[in-house]
């Protein structure tokens, strides 16, 4: 079995916590949390016939990235990078964020997701996707669950 | 009166001699002056000397003006010396020190093979002629320390190549992820001369950390530890390390189960 390090990223209360929990154990909670520091889990898929341990860093919310311990990223293969699609200032930073990850980590695979897609009409997603200046790998909500495995399995799929 | 008046002609005539004599030369004062007190005529005067120099200091700089600054240079690194020492001293003392637990263990390991060789006849009598076995007898038979888990984890990654435990815990894997996470963060919030995190104490627990360059070790340690024990069990980390790591060098991770075992076999049981 190969093991891959995972960095869940992005501003605070984007749902890196709820996205990650929803994926392991198929809950979703209200309760705000905040990840203190880091919380390091584990989840096992299969991709291209082949189990991948993926340990998944679920970090705490920065504004900008450069704020994230850089020693936090060492070694990862993979960046999940979080926005809040009902918080436009959480992907004010997204251009800047994502070129300091890609110099920081030249080559792992940096996935763009917008969360909490129930709290939005599809007016209003339609919008929030064109205030973002980049194309989202993924549109998901960790309270419904949708798209939330596929987000992993792709990423799991690019790294093995 | 007739004799100042007399003075007076007198100087006079001088004055008129003096123009007569020195006109050339006034004229020729006067120009210097205006080339002086002009900025833009006297640049171009000067202009060319200046750049005959330069090139000149081009051509002949290091040549004639190397003793001078390497005078200066001698100067200013005697006079600096202290931060020199200061940027220099954190990495070489690591570097000593684990040079001097290197040497000390190789020279433990070779007494105790000498006085195993001649005194092979009872561990009683081995520790009598000794002394060194004695204590370590000592604390041998006083340990109620126990070697819980050890880890071999990736140091950038936190991602784990190897391990072996006491009982069957949480997952390994998690541990070993949470645990880079602490050091990482530690590391980067007090480390002010690049020291690794060597230690966690929590309640009766106390975790030994081992950094090498690619990988580090973690020992989960139960019960009372002595700084000779917990030396000691350093010492072995590293001799582990460097003798028994060394032939799977680049291929941990897919010599997990092998080395899993030879961590169990030297620390475990
Ligand atoms: N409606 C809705 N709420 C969500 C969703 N995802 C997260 N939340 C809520 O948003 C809040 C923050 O979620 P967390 O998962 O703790 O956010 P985080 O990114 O981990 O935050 P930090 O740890 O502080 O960086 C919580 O109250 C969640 O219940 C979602 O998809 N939809
Ligand atoms: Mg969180």
């Amino acid at each position: 079995m190969i093991s891959k390090k995972v960095i869940l990223t992005g501003s605070f209360g984007v749902g890196k916590t709820s996205i990650f929990n929803q994926f392991l154990f198929q809950k979703f909670s209200d309760k705000y949390l905040t990840t203190i520091g880091v919380k390091v889990n584990k989840k096992t898929v299969e991709a291209k016939g082949q189990e991948v341990s993926l340990l998944v860093w679920d970090i705490a919310g920065e504004v900008t990235q450069d704020k994230v311990p850089t020693s936090y990223f060492l070694g990862a293969s993979g960046i999940i990078y979080v926005m809040d699609l009902s918080r436009p200032l959480t992907f004010e930073k997204l251009d800047s964020d994502i070129a300091y990850l890609e110099e920081l980590l030249p080559g792992a695979a940096i996935k763009i997701v917008g969360n909490k897609k129930d709290l939005l009409s599809k007016e209003e997603l339609l919008e929030a996707q064109q205030n973002i200046s980049k194309k989202l790998d993924a549109i998901t909500s960790a309270k419904t669950g949708e798209n939330i495995p596929d987000l992993f399995l792709n990423l799991a799929e690019e790294l093995v | 009166m007739t004799k100042g008046n007399h003075i007076n002609d007198e100087e006079r005539a001088l004055e008129r001699l003096k123009d007569i004599l020195l006109k050339k030369d006034r004229a020729e004062l006067e120009e210097i002056r205006s080339i002086l007190h002009s900025q833009e005529k006297l640049t171009e005067k000067v202009k060319p000397i200046l750049l005959d120099h330069f090139e000149f200091f081009k051509e002949n700089f290091s040549h004639e003006y190397e003793s001078i600054i390497n005078e200066l240079i001698d100067k200013k690194l005697k006079q600096s010396e202290q931060e020199l020492l200061d940027l220099i001293y954190p990495s070489l003392g690591k570097m000593i020190s684990k040079y001097v637990t290197l040497q000390m263990t190789t020279l433990k390991e070779s007494i105790e093979s000498t006085v195993k060789s001649k005194f092979s006849f009872g561990r009683s009598i081995k520790s009598f002629f000794t002394g060194v076995k004695e204590s370590d007898l000592i604390i041998a038979n006083a340990n109620v320390s126990t070697v819980e888990e050890v880890y071999l984890i990736q140091r950038d990654s936190g991602i784990l190549l190897a391990s072996a435990s006491n009982n069957e815990s949480m997952d390994k894997d998690v541990v070993a992820g949470m645990l880079t996470a602490i050091k990482s963060f530690v590391e980067d919030a007090f480390n002010k001369d690049a020291q690794d995190l060597e230690m966690i104490e929590y309640g009766s627990y106390k975790i030994i950390i081992r950094s090498y360059y690619s990988f580090y070790i973690a020992m989960a340690i139960s019960g009372a530890l002595s700084s000779t024990e917990q030396n000691n069990l350093a010492e072995n980390i590293d001799t582990f390390a460097s003798n028994e790591l060394k032939s799977f060098k680049g291929r941990y991770e897919s010599s997990s189960a092998e080395i899993s075992k030879l961590l169990e076999h030297q620390f475990i049981v």
